[in-house]
């Protein structure tokens, strides 16, 4: 009890040390008189007794540190001391505190953001989800390698053949879109993402259920015998209000009526960072996917994603050579299917096949938000140096009476801890805000995404270490020579030491140089978008409105689809803002691109029977709404329907292809059919129409044209369309279109809507990213590079007062003054400048892969912002140089 | 002969709130220099006090609740803090002193047996 007591009263002592000593002040004072007057009654003079006294009492003072020792924590009782000198200091000079506060602010928030997002990706563990490091992506690699999906009878060889999983589980590449009706009392239909996937799925990767069963050994294998579905937690949260009585209930998808049996785990949204609304399994894959029937059979279908679970013991190596055994053998033994394909092995990655280049990506942002928080700490010591240096007698005064070095050190590195620990909460906050705006620099995606992007305790506790590892870095080397103070000639109030200024130049040149770094590369990624926008896509993306939906989600076939179609554009051609309109199964720019093979008569391909083209089926008027110029032959008209000759269009690159040096209207094309195991014979032959202008497909990004075909879709039906509408007016018509749909057939719902500039904006998104990162917190940097050139020139002229003031007494001109100034402002500037251009070349090596043929070394880049550093580092100047040259001869002379 | 240094007993840690405790309570109210004077006094030469290490004694058993300070005048009208025991104290003494008491009895039970 009175230990606990005693201990408290000590920490308590140690916060708020209240009157503590004074009164012990007071004892002491009344015990020395007492003293005294013993002394004095044992006849001594007053004077006597009063050094008596004092001799007997031997040590005021350390009887005070032994009190305070005694009465609280030491260690503590300093700490809280150093404190609030530190706060004082800090309140006293509040332009320093706020600029330098600030700084690290939005250095310590861009690490902390860019952290966030990296958090997301690759520290949260996938939630519901076991073990999740034992986790593998199987993908199938190309001629190119790559890392794509695989069918579905490849799924079944490699379950069948390996011996180092011990699941492997399959899941549709990307959540499909499905029309959801039949729920309850609610009539019409709703469009939900769905993803279509193994009976073993939720059993490998040992998620639980969170209301009713999970897929598993009560579900069958056998097409069509399990119409069952599994919901998302936030799905029956957000829609069914987590009714626990839709168990067992029964919803239509896509027009056939599916069990729900169960709820997932909260959270749990498998290993990627696809949100999926509802989960079927694959036995029902031909009722909700627009490939239908081919789907489960086709080995040349590609559309599965294969993970699975390692063997207890068995390394991801280990797995990936029996994987790439594998794929040797399914490709020897389905040549025409699998040829020129392989299979890859990798650790489960959210972007399964792109662990590495999303790590790039992440770690290239974190290299610049690091360089940033380097600069500004490089700043911050560089005015500690400064505070430094005026505070030499200080220090001189304090290690005369005695105090430790280590204590000295300790009491600095409080000031900077405690300047850090506000610019990491004002970090902290800003934080918040720019996870907001990195997230509306990214295009909408055309599927929802589950990314948490939260502040969690692991960000948080990212950001405090940051912090305190950047306030010891930056505030050692000042506090270290700070304390170095010679105790003779800090009293004496010398100029400053050689190595001081030696120290706080490095910091200068440093922050120069890496602003450089980081200003040539947002100069560099800004070029390179500048080039994406400058190369002609083919097509015309302002003002064009995009809805995907599916009609198979409403039930039509191949004789009513084409007759909705037909009636679809011609309705949406009525609304009033509406140029021109057509449908299509792609748009250019975007994600899913169909490639389909085809044979051309008399000319033998690289390798196999067939070439591949992107496949694009359209009504007419696309290349019209597209403004993409037909250069030989003719659009597609009404009339090339169903029962008519098969026609075809071909893009500039496929007759270049195909039928070199030679006119390719009015050649054929053969177009296999396609059979169970994929394309086969017999050929339906293509009559080619037209030749149209290459169009950019797939990514603006690499810059290729590759071949392409487009089929009019009265002729080829396919279910799953995008209305492509150009406006007059450039506005958004996704609410007229839905309205328009809905009163033509309510079963099909539009499933994503976008602009085409939005679509394609997404393969630009990581150059649009870093040039946007780069350069705000270049300026930034710049700013911070500027303040730390203005400090050291500043401080040169205070130093050089007198010299400056001998040199005018003795006839120097203004313009020897402002040379002499310059000089020693720009001579740091200028090697600032040299070893950031020296870096930025280096750097700008490492980034080519992401600057679509901008010659690293830009000379536009480089001299710009090489100019652009000599002016700031003149403006730097201008102020110092007024200084200097006015000073008064007679004034500096009688300065001291 | 031993010198002076040797002969001066070093307090063992503890024993010097014990001592300072033991004193308030025979002594009753007391200040610190008061208390002082009365060790040297029944001491000396033995145990050399510096006087100032009563205080750290005296903040320690303060803030165990054991003694209580308050300031009062003396007889010559000087202003000191006098410190008296609490009833805590009492039985923190009590306590203490049997513990003392076993300590010193075990010590020196094993040293006269070793002798």
């Amino acid at each position: 009890m009175a230990s606990l007591r005693r201990f408290f009263l000590r920490l308590a002592n140690a916060l708020r040390p209240g009157r503590a000593e004074p009164d012990l002040a007071r004892e002491l004072t009344s015990h020395l008189t007492l003293l005294e007057d013993d002394f004095r009654r044992r006849g001594m003079s007053p004077e006597e007794a009063r050094l008596a006294a004092t001799r007997a009492f031997n040590g005021v003072e350390q009887t005070k540190e032994l009190h305070r020792d005694a009465r609280s924590f030491r260690w503590l009782d300093d700490a809280r001391r150093d404190l609030r000198h530190a706060g004082r200091l800090l309140r006293r000079d509040r332009l320093f505190t706020a600029t330098a506060a600030l700084s690290l602010a939005l250095g310590i928030s861009a690490n902390t953001t860019i952290f966030t997002v990296a958090n997301a990706l690759l520290f949260q563990p996938p939630a519901g989800v076991v073990e999740p490091d034992r986790l593998v992506d199987i993908g199938t690699s190309g001629l190119r390698g790559g890392f794509g999906p695989s069918s579905y009878p490849n799924y079944l060889d490699i379950r069948e053949r390996t011996t180092s999983l011990d699941g492997v589980y399959a899941y549709s590449r990307f959540p499909q879109a499905m029309s959801l009706g039949g729920v309850g009392t609610d009539v019409g239909t709703e469009s939900v993402f769905g993803s279509v996937v193994t009976i073993n799925y939720f059993t490998v990767l040992g998620a639980i259920p969170a209301a009713g069963r999970l897929f598993g050994r009560a579900d069958s294998d056998h097409p069509g015998a399990s119409p069952v579905v599994v919901l998302s937690h936030r799905f029956w949260t957000r829609h069914f209000n987590t009714d626990p009585t839709l168990l067992g209930r029964a919803v239509m998808l896509n027009g056939h009526p599916f069990t729900v049996v169960g709820v997932a785990s909260e959270g749990f949204h498998g290993t990627g960072v696809r949100a999926v609304d509802v989960w079927v399994p694959m036995n029902m894959a031909a009722a909700v996917t627009a490939q239908a029937a081919a789907t489960l059979t086709d080995r040349a279908a590609h559309w599965l994603l294969i993970g699975g679970r390692l063997k207890p013991d068995l390394s991801v190596s280990q797995a990936a050579a029996e994987m790439d055994v594998i794929g040797r053998t399914l490709e020897r033994a389905y040549p025409e299917q699998n040829r020129g394909t392989g299979l890859r092995l990798m650790a489960s990655s959210p972007v399964p096949g792109n662990g590495g280049p999303m790590v790039a990506f992440l770690a290239l942002l974190i290299v610049i938000v690091s360089l940033v928080l380097i600069v500004a700490c490089a700043n911050v010591a560089g005015v500690l140096l400064a505070r430094g240096a005026a505070r030499r007698q200080e220090m001189a005064l304090r290690l005369a009476i005695g105090a430790g070095r280590a204590r000295l050190v300790r009491q600095l590195l409080t000031e900077t801890v405690l300047l850090f620990v506000l610019g990491g909460t004002v970090g902290l906050l800003l934080a918040r805000g720019m996870v907001s705006v990195l997230v509306s620099l990214l295009p909408t995606l055309p599927f929802p995404v589950d990314l948490s992007l939260t502040l969690d305790g692991r960000v948080i506790a990212y950001t405090v270490g940051l912090s305190l590892l950047a306030a010891l870095l930056s505030g050692l080397a000042p506090a270290l020579q700070a304390s170095k103070a010679d105790v003779l000639s800090g009293l004496r109030n010398d100029p400053g030491l050689a190595g001081r200024l030696r120290l706080r130049h490095a910091f200068v040149i440093g922050q120069v140089a890496i602003s450089i770094v980081l200003i040539i590369s947002a100069g560099l990624f800004l070029r390179a978008l500048q080039r994406a926008a400058s190369i002609d896509p083919g097509f015309d993306p302002r003002g064009v409105e995009l809805a995907s939906l599916d009609l198979a989600q409403a039930g039509y076939t191949k004789t009513t689809g084409p007759l909705f179609a037909r009636e679809l554009v011609d309705r949406v051609r009525e609304l009033s803002d509406v140029q021109s309109v057509t449908v299509a199964t792609s748009v250019p720019g975007g994600f899913e691109v169909r490639r389909e093979a085809l044979a051309v008569p008399g000319v033998q391909p690289p390798n196999g029977r067939f070439f591949t083209v992107d496949w694009n089926v359209v009504e007419p008027g696309f290349f019209a709404t597209l403004r993409t110029p037909i250069s030989a032959g003719r659009d597609f008209t009404p009339d090339d329907r169903a029962g008519t000759q098969p026609v075809v269009v071909v893009s500039e690159s496929a007759a270049r292809q195909f039928w070199p040096g030679q006119d390719a209207v009015g050649k054929y094309l053969s177009q296999p059919t396609h059979g169970p195991q994929g394309p086969t014979n017999p050929m339906q032959p293509l009559l080619v129409i037209g030749v149209a202008r290459d169009v950019q497909s797939s990514s603006l990004v690499d810059g290729v044209a590759r071949a392409s075909a487009y089929v009019p879709l009265q002729q080829q039906y396919v279910s799953s369309l995008t209305i492509v509408a150009r406006t007059t007016s450039g506005r958004r018509i996704t609410d007229q279109l839905r309205a328009l749909l809905a009163s033509m057939n309510p079963n099909v719902p539009i499933m994503t809507s976008q602009t085409l500039e939005d679509s394609i904006a997404l393969g630009l998104a990581p150059q649009r990213v870093v040039a946007s990162v780069a350069g705000g917190l270049g300026i930034v940097a710049l700013l911070l590079a500027a303040i730390g050139v203005y400090g050291v020139t500043a401080y040169a002229v205070a130093r050089r007062t007198r010299e400056i003031g001998i040199r005018i007494a003795l006839g120097a001109r203004r313009t020897d003054v402002v040379r002499m100034v310059l000089q020693e402002g720009l001579s740091l500037t200028l090697i600032g400048a040299g070893v950031g251009l020296t870096l930025a070349g280096a750097t700008s090596h490492v980034l080519a892969a992401f600057l679509f043929g901008i010659p690293p070394i830009d000379p536009l880049t480089f001299t710009g912002t090489t100019l652009l550093f000599v002016a700031i580092g003149v403006a730097a100047c201008y102020v110092p140089i007024r200084r200097a040259t006015r000073i008064d001869a007679m004034e500096a002379l009688r300065y001291e | 002969m031993a010198s002076e240094s040797t002969d001066r007993v070093e307090l063992l840690q503890g024993t010097l709130d014990l001592i300072v405790l033991r004193a308030l309570d025979t002594m009753g109210p007391q200040h610190a220099y008061g208390l002082a004077a009365r060790l040297e006094q029944v001491a000396e030469p033995s145990l050399r006090l510096n006087q100032g290490t009563l205080y750290p004694a005296l903040v320690r058993l303060e803030q165990k609740g054991w003694i209580k300070g308050a300031w009062q005048r003396t007889e010559t009208n000087r202003e000191a803090k006098y410190y008296s025991v609490t009833k805590a104290g009492v039985r923190g003494l009590e306590k203490q002193t049997e513990r003392w008491r076993r300590l010193a009895g075990l010590v020196d039970k094993l040293l006269l047996n070793e002798g």
